[in-house]
């Protein structure tokens, strides 16, 4: 119950914040945009039209693609990536907001352990986004399943891996707001570790080739697996709806694990430890 | 058995990377507090009185030392369901409403439904804030946001309430209105230790103070023994004093003061009082009255800050 208390103050502080209100009038305009924009085509009553153009079910050279499918996966694509992105914009000033002199005092004198707060704050946090980034998916899904008659339940399935993401790259917002205090600073050390897994992402494709040395190579890895692994994970929440042509080409710069639950399973492992090091942190300093 | 007990309870903060530096916020401080009564802590800024309450509260770890608060070691969840607290320069969410902040703690207390709810009502009113309940707080005065940060410290009908400079920034009619809370709180077995340098306060409701200077303890005791000043009497006279007078009773005393017609004497004991009034009326002056002197609280803590400042 006392976790509750600060898990709900948390989604009402992170969904009053002028970022995540400006994010809601985007999705709302986005989601009128499909509404006005998506129709099925009246000629033979079932193909996909946006603003009056039907969407090819070939992309030329015989690939042959589901136009509904097509569509919903390039929508969650960039739209995953938009959520963590501005998610991260949104949210990562909450944790330094709860050390502030004067707050942090009141809350930590209140009998819950140090554990339960951050991690009911973290969890608050991340369903601030999360609540937000569901009304724009909804949105979407309806207006496909409205005016298309496509429920694609997959692409609702899939903006839950990518709440659970949000939520494994949380831990490094933590860990760094703790630190710093800062949320200016949350914010840029998480956006360089953001554009750091996405770049070591490629490493044995391009920065191998820049010092061939077993220990430079095994440090790239290193600093790899140390963190969630956000770009793959977002890709796989992908395969709940379909599989684009376009991921044949990416698949040749990037190495393929075995399975796409495995960047899941690294990065649950990395945010456990990084949450473990926040809360350490967290439990003896002084405030 | 007392309620807050600690024993030489010492913090060093320290600082940089390179060069370490050190500063010993308190140094073996050993205090208890009875249950029932509203201890005053007191000190100058910087005296350690704050880093005092937050140790107590688990805010701040202790480096050297031990305490027990209800005999529960520091840490224990117990302690803080049990206790209330106003810190110094306290924040609260702009965006939420009296009532909501109130509820807000209250949660974190593990209150919910109409209990919650109606605990929240009812402080308001006690605070005086009643009708502001439903106004968000950044519109509050320090005054009012003062009184709402003691209504959150009373959601869990605390056993004991640590208030750090618990009056600042309210008005004289609100100081007094929350002396007049504390002292009922007292009344219904609330202990209260109270932070101030607001000395004529504390003064004015503490039943023990403890003098805090540097992260150390000068002084501990009721107010009463600190502010009387020890067989010394001021003695108006309906003359002024000779010189020969003065010189019969300087062997008498231990020290001798005066202007005029008055004379503050510091008697060995109680007796050589009677003996200084009969050489006073030896010499045909009548003595118009004769009563202890008593010092302020603020008397007796600047001269004691300041002795402790010439060391």
């Amino acid at each position: 119950m006392r976790s509750l208390g600060m898990f709900l103050f948390t989604i009402r502080e992170a969904i009053l914040r002028g970022t995540l209100i400006f994010y809601f009038v985007v999705a709302t305009i986005v989601i009128a945009f499909f509404a006005f924009a998506i129709r099925v085509s009246p000629d033979d009553g079932k193909s996909l039209m946006i603003l009056g153009n039907i969407i090819p079910s070939t992309l030329g050279k015989g690939i042959t693609i589901n136009p509904v499918e097509f569509v919903l996966l390039q929508f969650q694509k960039s739209s995953a990536s938009f959520v963590v992105f501005f998610g991260i914009f949104a949210v990562a000033g909450l944790i330094p907001a709860m050390l502030e002199k004067g707050t942090v005092e009141l809350f930590l004198s209140k009998p819950l352990s140090r554990t339960s707060l951050l991690l009911s704050r973290s969890l608050g946090a991340t369903t601030g986004v999360i609540l937000n980034m569901m009304y724009f998916v909804v949105g979407i899904w309806l207006i496909f399943g409205i005016k298309v008659g496509v429920w694609h339940w997959g692409f609702l399935l899939s903006t839950l891996v990518v709440a659970l993401v949000f939520f494994l790259f949380f831990s490094i917002v933590a860990l760094i707001g703790l630190i710093t205090r800062s949320g200016g600073f949350s914010i840029m050390f998480s956006f360089i570790i953001y554009m750091l897994s996405g770049l070591l992402r490629y490493r044995t494709t391009s920065l191998y080739r820049l010092w061939d040395n077993t220990v430079f190579h095994r440090t790239l890895d290193s600093i790899y697996y140390a963190f969630p692994q956000v770009g793959e994970m977002l890709d796989n929440s992908a395969l709940l709806i379909g599989t684009s042509p376009f991921d044949q080409l990416k698949s040749a710069l990037v190495d393929q694990p075995s399975s796409p639950y495995l960047p899941f399973l690294y990065s649950f492992i990395s945010a456990t430890v990084i949450y473990a090091l926040a809360i350490r942190y967290f439990s003896k300093e002084d405030f | 058995m007392p309620i807050v007990h600690t024993q030489q309870l010492t913090k060093i903060y320290r600082s940089g990377f390179v060069k370490r530096k050190e500063v010993a916020a308190l140094k073996d401080v050993s205090i208890s507090v009875e249950r029932g009564e509203i201890f005053g802590l007191l000190g100058p800024n910087g005296a350690g009185k704050t880093t005092f309450v937050k140790i107590l509260l688990s805010i701040v770890f202790p480096t050297k030392g031990q305490a027990e608060i209800f005999g529960q070691k520091l840490g224990a969840l117990e302690i803080r369901e049990k206790s209330g607290y106003l810190p110094e320069n306290h924040r609260y969410p702009s965006f939420l409403t009296g009532l909501q902040t109130l509820q807000l703690f209250g949660q974190l207390h593990g209150l919910n439904g109409s209990v919650l709810n109606d605990k929240a009502k009812s402080l308001l009113e006690l605070v005086g804030l009643k009708d502001w309940g439903k106004v968000k707080i950044k519109r509050y005065s320090k005054g009012m946001l003062q009184r709402l940060g003691l209504a959150q410290a009373l959601m869990n009908d605390p056993e004991i309430l640590f208030l750090d400079e618990p009056t600042d920034g309210v008005d004289p009619v609100g100081r007094k209105e929350i002396r007049d809370l504390l002292k009922d709180l007292r009344a219904k077995g609330t202990t209260i230790f109270l932070n101030s340098h607001m000395l004529s306060e504390v003064e004015a409701i503490s039943d023990r103070v403890a003098i805090l200077n540097k992260g150390e303890v000068l002084k501990i005791g009721t107010v009463a023994d600190i502010t009387s000043t020890k067989l010394e009497y001021e003695i108006q006279l309906d003359q002024i004093a000779s010189g020969q007078l003065c010189e019969k009773i300087r062997p008498l005393v231990r020290e001798l003061k005066g202007n005029e017609k008055t004379l503050i004497v510091a008697v060995h004991d109680k007796n050589d009082i009677h003996t200084v009034q009969d050489l006073i009326r030896q010499e045909g002056i009548f003595v118009e009255s004769m009563s202890p002197r008593k010092s302020s609280l603020e008397d007796y803590f600047i001269q004691l800050i300041q002795s402790g400042e010439g060391k």
